[in-house]
């Protein structure tokens, strides 16, 4: 058996490298995001989780008290309730037209998405009604965020 | 109540149901890593570098710990002294392994085992609860062997790699064989 | 290592009232969420109670990487009817299933809570290729995984080490396989319930030998869920409460391949931990109904061993015997364990607890045991052969 009896630090602290060995992750929508995903993709209607008088946004399938809701169509009008402008990308490169980003809640439920506004960062505003766009039908997948490209402002001349 | 005739809450997706579903969201992780070896590692990694396997003893209680440690974990106390073991040993289980990391049959394949290495103040006792020792692969051994037992108890050594392809990973060892004579 | 000295002097007793499951599947439509909010309302409505009766919230799930999403518990906080409550996610690997309803019995045992909603959840089939993958991060990535292992690697290994020191064969270690997934032919929410023989596990696709196709439990979704009460409340809401009368856990170190897998350690010490609380002297004597962790079948039989049902070495035998059949002297699993019922993490220790809570009140149906009982054991492990986590029910 040999026995050494000398002490030395290790000249480095070694290091392996790792990586994620997940291809990719498959999120299902679940009960009422999958009645909502269809109503989207089918009829460009979006539906949430009706639970007495309030209706949640998106769907929740439960409600507070533990129940089932119901699904319940939400019909807007949509209004920004709070909005940030990103001017650089995340590698630190400035942007040539700068990109309104809103938290965009229905005024008929309660909740609301993240998304994309077209509005110039001068106009966007607290409050301002905006609505959704869709995608063309055929190219909608049910998806709550993707089937919308974006929102934008409503001005009176679309106001019928 | 959960007797076999309860109706239980579940939809359950078919086969390739799931992949149908309207609303599927999908994500490629990015992850990436950087693990550090530590200090007690990095020389042990070192070591093997050089051809040694070394491990740290405990001055309190004297356990000798393979892979070293830097504190041992009964006594709490940083482990001191450095110890060179000859890599001699025996194997305590082994496996043969079909499959690759990801399930993919593997052609030719895999043995695998846990080799308890001779250490000082290692007793020979076969049922001693803890002892030095390393997870490595087993070569010039067959599946009958391991699947008959007679792999158990085996004394074996390290095959190492020649000294330009080491690297300081687990891996400078090829493999641990057995031990002629 | 040494046995945990359990304080006894508990401010309150804890009683189980209520218990749910959803389906085990291998992949299912609801969220993660959703799954926990489903188990969960059956096991309020068994209890005869509703969300507002409940103080504080227990959640368990096992590693975020399965569901693909981080912050588990605080994503599943609503689901589990944490909304506004004191409400906190634990975790020990495979051991997490027990280990929600040890969590749950000290929030009440100390007196901070009167009533707990207990929920475990899992979603594997969000991970693709196969949840495999997310395993891969169990090894050490200094000296484990430039070797490439599979994460049936490790349990062969034991498997393998168990058979040397107990000179078992895997004709025995298969019976398991057997006895499990026909008990689970009468659990509704099984996933693998089936009539095999010893020949069918013995003839399936060889992974890492020892371990076969058939030895091991299938990938999972789905959900548990348990209500766990004070003993005041518990005498308000029914006749027949369930008392945990102990709980143990221990953790391991990860360096495996530097300890004898023959022999469980760390179930034994947590199983000696809760048994010293619930006053039994005689585990093989005094335990009426057991749910040893079953991810693999020889597991079953190491646990068995490591909770002290059986001497060392002697759970083979046993089986042999039919001891551990339904009709048997000590019945395991009789649910039909994560072998038969399927093996979603977290849930699927819940679901053991929630056997032995049905067995203890006679409501098990065709899975209920021919003895009578009194006390029940159930108990899972983790992690890198590392967690043991182990509870004692009495009625």
């Amino acid at each position: 058996m040999a026995w050494s009896m000398w002490w030395r630090e290790p000249r480095r602290t070694y290091r392996f490298p790792g990586k994620m060995e997940v291809e990719k992750y498959v999120y299902t929508p679940g009960l009422h995001g999958l009645e909502a995903a269809r109503a989207l993709k089918e009829e460009g209607k979006f539906l949430g989780t009706r639970c007495g008088d309030t209706i949640y946004y998106p769907p929740t399938t439960l409600c507070p008290d533990y129940t089932e809701g119901e699904l319940a169509e939400v019909k807007g009008p949509w209004r920004i309730t709070a909005y940030t402008v990103v001017r650089e990308t995340l590698e630190g490169e400035r942007l040539e037209k700068p990109l309104v980003i809103a938290h965009i809640a229905p005024d008929d439920a309660v909740g609301g998405l993240i998304h994309y506004v077209d509005a110039s960062p001068d106009e966007v505003y607290i409050g301002m009604e905006v609505e959704p766009v869709l995608k063309p039908k055929e190219e909608r997948r049910g998806n709550p965020v993707l089937d919308i490209t974006h929102f934008k402002p409503r001005r009176p001349e679309t106001e019928e | 109540m959960a007797g076999k005739e309860a109706k239980l809450p579940g939809t359950y997706l078919k086969g390739d149901e799931m992949y149908k579903l309207p609303g599927l969201v999908e994500h490629r992780p990015e992850a990436k890593y950087s693990f550090a070896a530590g200090q007690a590692v990095s020389r042990f990694l070192e070591g093997l570098k050089e051809g040694r396997i070394l491990g740290k003893r405990c001055p309190r209680c004297g356990r000798v710990y393979v892979p070293p440690r830097s504190y041992c974990e009964y006594c709490f106390a940083p482990t001191g002294e450095w110890v060179e073991v000859s890599g001699e040993g025996e194997v305590n289980t082994a496996v043969v392994s079909y499959i690759s990391t990801f399930r993919e049959r593997l052609e030719e394949p895999e043995i695998v085992g846990v080799i308890r290495l001779y250490a000082p103040g290692y007793t020979g006792k076969e049922d001693e609860y803890e002892f030095p020792g390393l997870f490595h692969k087993l070569c010039g051994v067959t599946p009958e062997d391991v699947m008959s037992g007679r792999v158990i108890g085996m004394k074996v050594r390290p095959r190492w790699k020649p000294v330009e392809r080491r690297i300081g990973s687990i891996t400078d060892i090829e493999c641990f064989e057995p031990a002629e004579g | 290592m040494v046995v945990a000295r359990p304080n006894i002097h508990v401010k309150n007793r804890v009683a189980i009232v209520g218990a749910g499951l959803t389906l085990f599947r291998r992949r299912m439509l609801e969220t993660p969420r959703e799954l926990a909010w489903e188990a969960a309302r059956m096991a309020l409505e068994q209890a005869g109670l509703t969300l507002r009766d409940i103080d504080c919230v227990v959640i368990g799930s096992a590693p975020d990487a399965f569901d693909g999403v981080h912050m588990k518990g605080e994503y599943l906080a609503d689901g589990a009817g944490g909304l506004g409550r004191p409400t906190v996610r634990v975790y020990v690997g495979g051991g997490t299933g027990v280990f929600v309803p040890i969590a749950a019995w000290w929030h009440v045992a100390s007196g901070l809570c009167r009533s707990v909603l207990a929920v475990a959840e899992e979603k594997m089939s969000p991970a693709h290729p196969h949840p495999q993958g997310v395993f891969a991060y169990i090894w050490d990535p200094i000296l484990e995984r430039p070797l490439g292992p599979n994460l049936i690697w490790i349990f062969a290994l034991e498997m393998r080490r168990y058979m040397y020191k107990c000179n078992v064969d895997k004709k025995t270690i298969a019976k398991v396989s057997v006895k499990n997934k026909r008990n689970a032919l009468d659990h509704p929410a099984a996933q693998a319930a089936a009539n095999i023989t010893v020949e069918d596990v013995l003839k399936s696709e060889v992974l890492v030998w020892p371990v076969q196709r058939l030895d091991i439990s299938p990938v999972s979704d789905g959900a548990g869920a348990l209500v766990m009460v004070s003993e005041n409340e518990a005498r308000r809401v029914t006749d027949s409460p369930v008392w945990v009368e102990g709980v143990g856990w221990t953790l391991d170190n990860t360096h495996w391949y530097n300890r004898d897998l023959a022999y469980p350690r760390y179930v034994n010490y947590a199983a000696r931990m809760a048994y010293k609380m619930a006053g039994i002297e005689r585990p093989w004597k005094e335990i009426d109904v057991a749910e040893p962790y079953d991810p693999f079948d020889y597991k079953e039989l190491h646990h068995i061993e490591g909770l002290m049902l059986a001497r060392r070495c002697e759970a083979p035998k046993l089986l042999e015997e039919g001891w551990f059949e339904r009709d048997g002297e000590l019945p395991t699993s009789p649910s039909g364990g994560l072998l038969g019922v399927g093996n979603p993490i977290a849930a699927a220790g819940i679901m053991k607890v929630a056997e032995i809570f049905w067995q203890l009140r006679y409501e098990a149906g065709a899975r209920q045991v021919k003895k009578p009982v009194h006390k029940g054991v159930a108990q899972a492990w983790g992690d890198l052969m590392q967690a043991g986590t182990v509870i004692v029910l009495g009625n």
